[in-house]
């Protein structure tokens, strides 16, 4: 009966618990290239440093975690097909250190694997109608109108998964709090997709003019002196 | 995106060395004091291996097969460039069937298996207007081709044959959409294109 009584009381503390949770950061990361299909390619060639996003995000997660209250919930999204390939490319199991880098700075690693679980995940992974997102960073590459989670990994220059500006119709528009910061670190996404954004989900996304740059080891950087960061 | 002078040498280590080649560890952990980390050896017969050291040929080799080739090919391929910059590999039709049913495709390659034939030429439009016996299917889901804003069909390729040069083919490079285009705010061909710098990708 004692240990009934202690269980219940675990479930209501944690019901408590959860129900204090009300905002939601989401650290949103694509994955890097073949080293097969990048091969040649000169001064275009993409990815060469595998973990070129995830540094990027990982110097984000902790930024986020060092604002974050008590009750705010980090949040780290990895498009993991792209990963898993590189792994078996490289012979490393960078799958496994994605872990540990999150296991590290303390937040949850939630894996997706196409658009759909994407998708799913930010309109019904957490209740969107308590937990709102408070906080929302895209690293990975990009154009104007598309987050590319895939790019030159399955097929060479191509994308096999991706966010195109059409698609954010299928995320409900309500996701996000009203105060909400959302940045797009990749390429070119100033040009359209913020736009989009602005006007899908009422609240404006940061977006480069022109290409950023992930060489420098800390969070990206615009490349070219005539770029700008947009809404 | 583009990477430093660093970058290029270690992707030159990673590509090049043929001298540091040795069994691969579980988990790499790299020197200490260098950003990015030095890549990992290049791993001995992997598919990057063969590319970056085989021999290159001018063109391709008639009557070479490479990947599964059991059977009689299923599919007729012809290997064009896209003139406007699109990715597409080419045209690929069902054998005995004409060219005007043909899909113009993007070219999944099967690492390990069968790559694409221009994988092993000196330049990569070496075979333009050759012609292949392809084994292979096509994909449930489609290619996004970030240069042109467009979707292809997605061939996956297990086996072909190199059949030889022929005569260019009179229909129009791309993708149906394309040439049944209307203008959109989000498209490549509207007056605020896609391609901007290095093909708008990064």
């Amino acid at each position: 009966m004692r240990a009934l009584l202690t269980l219940l009381s675990l479930v209501f503390l944690g019901a408590l618990n959860a129900s204090a949770q009300d905002r939601e950061d989401i650290v949103l990361t694509g994955g890097p290239a073949l080293r097969f299909m990048e091969h040649g390619k000169g001064d275009v060639s993409h990815d060469v440093y595998w973990f070129n996003f995830v540094d990027a995000s990982v110097i984000r997660l902790k930024e986020l975690k060092d604002q974050a209250k008590p009750d705010e919930l980090v949040t780290w999204l990895i498009y993991r097909p792209a990963y898993a390939a590189r792994s078996k490319e490289m012979g490393m199991d960078l799958l496994a250190q994605l872990q540990d880098k999150a296991k590290t700075l303390g937040v949850r690693l939630v894996w997706f694997n196409s658009k759909d679980e994407l998708i799913a995940y930010l309109n019904r992974g957490l209740d969107r109608d308590k937990i709102k997102i408070g906080d929302f960073d895209y690293f990975g590459h990009s154009n104007k109108a598309c987050f590319l989670f895939d790019y030159s990994n399955t097929i060479d220059t191509m994308s096999i998964a991706w966010l195109h500006v059409k698609d954010l119709g299928m995320i409900h528009s309500d996701i996000f709090a009203s105060d909400a910061t959302c940045k797009s670190w990749g390429c070119h996404s100033g040009e359209m997709y913020s736009q989009w954004w602005k006007n899908h989900f009422g609240v404006p996304m940061t977006g480069a003019i022109g290409k950023t740059d992930f060489a420098h080891g800390g969070l990206p950087q615009l490349s070219n002196s005539d770029g700008k960061w947009a809404e | 995106m583009k990477f430093t002078l660093s970058c290029a040498v270690v992707s030159g280590a990673l590509l090049f060395s043929t001298t540091a080649l040795r069994a691969q560890e579980a988990v790499y952990q790299p020197p200490s004091g260098q950003t990015p980390p030095v890549a990992p050896p290049l791993i001995k017969g992997s598919p990057l291996d063969h590319l970056a050291n085989d021999p290159k040929l001018a063109e391709p080799s008639i009557g070479y097969r490479e990947g599964h080739t059991e059977g009689d090919a299923p599919w007729i391929a012809h290997r064009l460039i896209d003139e406007q910059g699109g990715q597409g590999w080419g045209w690929v039709k069902k054998s005995g069937d004409d060219w005007g049913s043909a899909k113009w495709i993007a070219l999944q390659e099967s690492l390990g298996l069968a790559v694409a034939p221009h994988r092993k030429l000196l330049k990569a439009d070496g075979d333009l207007n050759w012609e292949y016996k392809f084994w292979g299917k096509f994909a449930s889901y489609k290619a996004y081709d970030p240069r042109m804003d467009e979707q292809l069909p997605v061939f996956v390729l297990q086996g072909y044959e190199v059949i030889g040069p022929a005569a260019p083919l009179d229909i129009k490079e791309g993708p149906p959409g394309r040439i049944q285009h209307r203008p959109s705010g989000a498209s490549s061909r509207s007056s605020n294109p896609i391609q901007s710098g290095g093909g708008g990708i990064d």
